[in-house]
């Protein structure tokens, strides 16, 4: 696989699964920026473990995965059903925390970066295909149990919730609860792509987590369309990938591109480019291609 | 999930057909630069792409390197490590040797890359902590912080008999720290006692609470380690609350940037300065480069890292020459570990200002300067070897 | 005592900017019922322009101040019919939309001021704007003429807005619109020209707060408006959205409160033990500590 593919490839799936990350929550109106707190702390504890502890990557990544799950949990503990505002503050609150402890670590390198992750696998071929399998394997697995969750009871419930809080729960439905589950699956989920995003570096540094993330996540998010899964599926790779293929004259204005991007497509399309209507057209259209196809 | 299977496939297949990279005949020797050209930090990298292409243009009027022309193509990675590391994959494939990355963040992010597919990348902006990670494959353009500061230091301190206790302020980035803990060595060394640091907040708007603290110390001196314009917003802190020994005041060499000048204005006539660069040398090529960074920046005296990829493009061109390295793709591999072993142990490197030797990376005799500001401009103190 | 003194001062001067902001974020906040998380960058935008006629007129103060308040005001004008569009839901604060349209200019003008003005260098204030010598000084404790006039300018501007949207009929037009367009223009408010008024007052504001923080701060770069967005947001949750007094009284104490830990405990650990008090906070109380007027 040619380099700039793998790097491509990579960044964009852990890109997808973030902009996951931040998806679900959202179903129920929570912006959950401890995401990218979650990645540092899962990253840099994954890190640590694999380089000075000498254990496995695959036991190191479980472990990032259950310790942005326990942090999560935790957390949803007091802001399970809190309102909008105080998960965006947690959300700050833990960024900032995350960067001082982790700036102030010398044994993880602090200020100046943790060097050198062992490759997975004994070279690096085999690491970037095991990165690569993983990674994708993820979006298929998540990308599956968030399809299951917004087809299921609970994803109605949280589409109640999104529509009017009140509402929901005057008809029944647990708002901490379902709070609590999609703020902890999504901590998970970042936890693991915290590991797995250092490991495409193969180093951490304490600018790879910063409230830049939280923008590119939120950017994705809105324009993709913030209430199917597919927008950030489909958006995230024109997003990354489109701008590196522009002259570097265009090159120099991304940002403001990205901006006026954002801008136009929250006044010409609020809900984002990928709608559930537009996905429940093309399921129908697909269908009945295939029903043309069985009747031939 | 087959819906999410066949979705993916066709974003997977779309990027491949992007990245694809035909091999091109080599007509002229290319280097690429990986630098910040947008972003926070653009406008120092326009300074470090300047001093580059200056290299470019004087050696193509001297006939290029073994006949063909040297060209610098700046590639941008905007200070985000995501950009950087795709952008230096992409060069990996084909590219000979390569300037940058800037700065560490993308450093971090990019040079395993490089390291990974033995190509040379010479990251002469950063301290010899981050260098040294990725040597053959690069060279530090310094020595190591903890034996290079603490004698500067040290020589600035013995300057005022009065110095007895010093305080630090210290911005917590990249190796900052690391350079501040090498101050105090060579403070202490001397019998300075060097007080609490003062940390320094990213993101501080406002400093007269890290002021008030740190005259509560009743220090002798203080020494700058955060960034420039954050340090001339201090000093004037320090300056209305009464602080008047100006020359007692020192700012790293991460600090003399332009912003401590046009932040700081008349508030830092009179403090020291340490660098690596002085602009006071006196020979043909500092002084045509000088001339040319003041015409095409309205005056502006040179940007004390500009020289850097300047003597970096120099140094490649040394190694080409000597060490025969032809260009030709099918050779690219034996001819990337040419030039690193060339560099790795040059002797006597004509750098713009002197000369200097690299042993296993690291440069052995490269002398720091002690400044102090006057008038919005620096005149040499002295020089420390 | 001089010490503790001189930090609180310190945290006053520091509150103020705060206060100032959170005014402006409140205010729009009020009137047209958006979260403006890029209002920082607005005013470091109209900071700027501040800077760029004071060069091209010898430091004529007057029209630097003038040219300042008019691009925030020029700006507000110019992104009001977009933040009419994504509101949704009337009568309710739809953060998410507003934010994220927030963020994106937000992102548009840092991008613009870190490619076009002094390429992307912090800009300084002339002394005739920003000052040199403190207005008084006592030992350690030093008081500048920007921090005064940041800090009553705050104060007033607090006072007049509540007087002003509390306590007058184009006050209450003002409020009337933002919470129901359809009410209001039933009731016989013109929506258009009072709409428009109300971005223009708030694009006032932003205007002086550009001119008083350039004189407080005394210079500006292109990412200072990002660095205090997230204060200002915090501040304005934690006192209660769009509760005046109570951003005046939340901005003053968490100046105070970065003052006394940077200068007794830690530069570094400032912002997220102010973080995390603030949590405490607002999940003790999630409606702010004052309650929110939206």
């Amino acid at each position: 696989m040619p380099l700039p593919l793998y790097y491509f490839l990579s960044i964009t799936a852990v890109n997808v699964l973030m902009s996951w990350a931040l998806y679900l929550p959202y179903r129920v109106t929570n912006l959950h920026f401890i995401v990218v707190a979650n990645m540092a702390i899962s990253g840099y504890t994954a890190a640590y473990m694999v380089m000075n502890l000498h254990i496995p990557f695959g036991v190191a990544l479980l472990a990032g995965f259950l310790l942005g799950g326990l942090i999560g949990y935790v957390v949803s503990l007091f802001i399970g059903d809190a309102p909008t505002f105080a998960v965006v503050i947690v959300g700050f609150t833990f960024i900032y925390i995350t960067r001082t402890v982790i700036e102030n670590m010398k044994v993880i390198g602090g200020t100046l970066g943790l060097f050198g992750l062992p490759s997975i696998g004994g070279s690096p071929a085999v690491h970037r295909w095991i990165i690569i399998a993983i990674l994708y394997g993820l979006v298929l697995l998540v990308g599956f149990l968030i399809h299951r969750f917004d087809h299921s009871r609970l994803g109605r419930a949280a589409s109640a919730v999104f529509v009017d809080k009140e509402l929901a729960a005057s008809l029944g439905v647990d708002i901490k609860k379902l709070g609590m589950l999609v703020q902890t699956f999504s901590c998970t989920l970042a936890g693991g792509c915290g590991v797995l995003y250092g490991f495409i570096y193969r180093s951490f540094h304490l600018d790879f987590f910063t409230f830049h993330l939280v923008g590119i996540y939120m950017t994705t998010i809105f324009v993709g369309g913030y209430t199917t899964l597919w927008g950030a599926l489909i958006l995230t790779p024109i997003l990354y990938g489109v701008p590196l293929l522009f002259p570097s004259a265009i090159q120099a204005w991304r940002i403001v591109i990205y901006g006026a991007v954002l801008i136009l497509v929250l006044v010409l399309k609020p809900e984002g480019f990928i709608t559930r209507r537009r996905v429940a057209s093309i399921e129908t259209f697909l269908s009945r291609i295939r029903k043309k196809r069985n009747i031939q | 999930m087959r819906k999410i299977c066949s979705v993916l496939l066709l974003v997977l297949l779309a990027a491949g057909s992007a990245f694809a990279q035909p091999q091109v005949e080599v007509k002229e020797w290319t280097v690429p630069f990986l630098n910040c050209l947008t972003g926070p930090i653009a406008a120092i990298g326009e300074y470090l792409e300047w001093g580059a292409e200056r290299a470019a243009f004087e050696i193509n009027a001297a006939g290029g390197i073994k006949g063909k022309p040297v060209k610098v193509v700046g590639v941008d990675t905007a200070m985000d490590p995501q950009k950087g590391s795709v952008e230096m994959a992409k060069l990996v494939e084909n590219t000979l040797v390569a300037l940058g990355p800037v700065p560490e963040p993308v450093i971090m992010a990019a040079m395993p890359i490089a390291v990974e597919n033995g190509m040379m990348s010479f990251t002469a902006t950063t301290s010899y902590e981050y260098a040294v990670k990725y040597f053959p494959w690069t060279v530090s353009w310094f020595p190591p912080t903890e034996l290079r500061l603490g004698v500067l230091v040290a020589a600035w301190a013995k300057q005022f008999s009065d110095i007895k206790t010093v305080i630090q302020f210290v911005e917590p980035y990249g190796p900052w720290p690391g350079m501040a803990d090498a101050h105090v060595k060579g403070l202490t060394g001397m019998g300075v006692k060097v007080l609490d640091k003062v940390e320094v907040p990213s993101d501080a708007v406002t400093f007269g609470p890290l002021a008030v603290k740190a005259l509560d110390a009743k220090p002798d001196g203080i020494v700058f380690v955060c960034n420039a314009e954050k340090i001339a917003k201090i000093i004037k802190e320090l300056k209305s609350r009464g602080w008047t020994k100006m020359d007692h005041l020192l700012v790293f060499s991460s600090g003399d940037a332009p912003e401590l000048y046009s932040t700081g204005g008349k508030d830092v006539d009179g403090i020291q300065v340490y660098n690596y660069i002085n602009p006071f040398v006196d020979n043909p090529r500092w002084n045509a480069f000088k001339a040319a960074f003041e015409k095409d920046h309205n005056g502006m005296a040179p940007f004390s890292l500009s020289p850097n990829y300047y003597d970096a493009l120099y140094m490649i061109k040394e190694a080409i020459e000597k060490t025969g390295v032809t260009g030709d793709p099918k050779k690219l591999k034996e001819e990337r570990k040419k030039i690193a072993d060339y560099c790795a142990n040059v002797k006597g490197f004509k750098g713009i200002q002197f000369n200097w030797d690299m042993k296993d990376g690291v440069p052995t005799n490269k002398p720091t300067y002690i400044f102090t500001i006057e008038n919005g401009a620096k005149t040499l103190t002295k020089e420390v070897r | 005592m001089q010490v503790f003194l001189a930090q609180v001062i310190n945290g006053l001067s520091v509150g103020s900017i705060y206060v100032l902001l959170v005014t402006g974020f409140n205010l729009l906040l009020l009137v047209a019922m958006i979260i403006h998380f890029a209002y920082p960058q607005v005013v470091v935008f109209s900071m700027y322009i501040t800077w760029l006629v004071l060069r091209l007129t010898g430091n004529n103060i007057l029209l630097g101040a003038a040219a300042g308040i008019a691009a925030s005001v020029l700006i507000n004008l110019l992104s009001a019919p977009l933040f009419q569009k994504v509101m949704a839901k009337r009568g309710e604060v739809d953060i998410n939309a507003t934010m994220v349209m927030s963020m994106g200019i937000g992102m548009i003008i840092t991008d613009v001021l870190s490619h076009t003005f002094n390429k992307g260098f912090p800009i300084a204030f002339p002394e005739a704007l920003a000052g040199r010598r403190p207005l008084a000084r006592l030992g350690l404790i030093s008081i500048q003429t920007g921090q005064v006039w940041s800090l009553a300018v705050g104060i007033i501007a607090v006072s007049a807005f509540f007087l002003l949207l509390y306590k007058t009929r184009t006050g209450r037009a003002f409020r009337a619109i933002a919470e129901d367009p359809n009410g209001a223009g039933l009731v016989g408010i013109p929506l258009l020209s009072t709409g428009l008024q109300s971005y223009a007052l708030s694009g006032i504001l932003g205007g002086l707060i550009a001119v008083l923080l350039a004189m407080l701060l005394g210079s500006a770069s292109p990412g200072l408006g990002e660095q205090v967005a997230h204060k200002v947001l915090a501040v304005s949750i934690i006192a209660g959205l769009g509760n005046l007094a109570g951003g005046l009284v939340v901005g003053l104490l968490l100046g105070i409160l970065e003052a006394i830990v940077q200068g007794y405990i830690s530069g570094s650990w400032s912002n997220a033990i102010a973080f995390v008090i603030m949590l405490v906070v607002i999940l003790a109380k999630p409606k702010g500590l004052f309650g929110t007027r939206v």
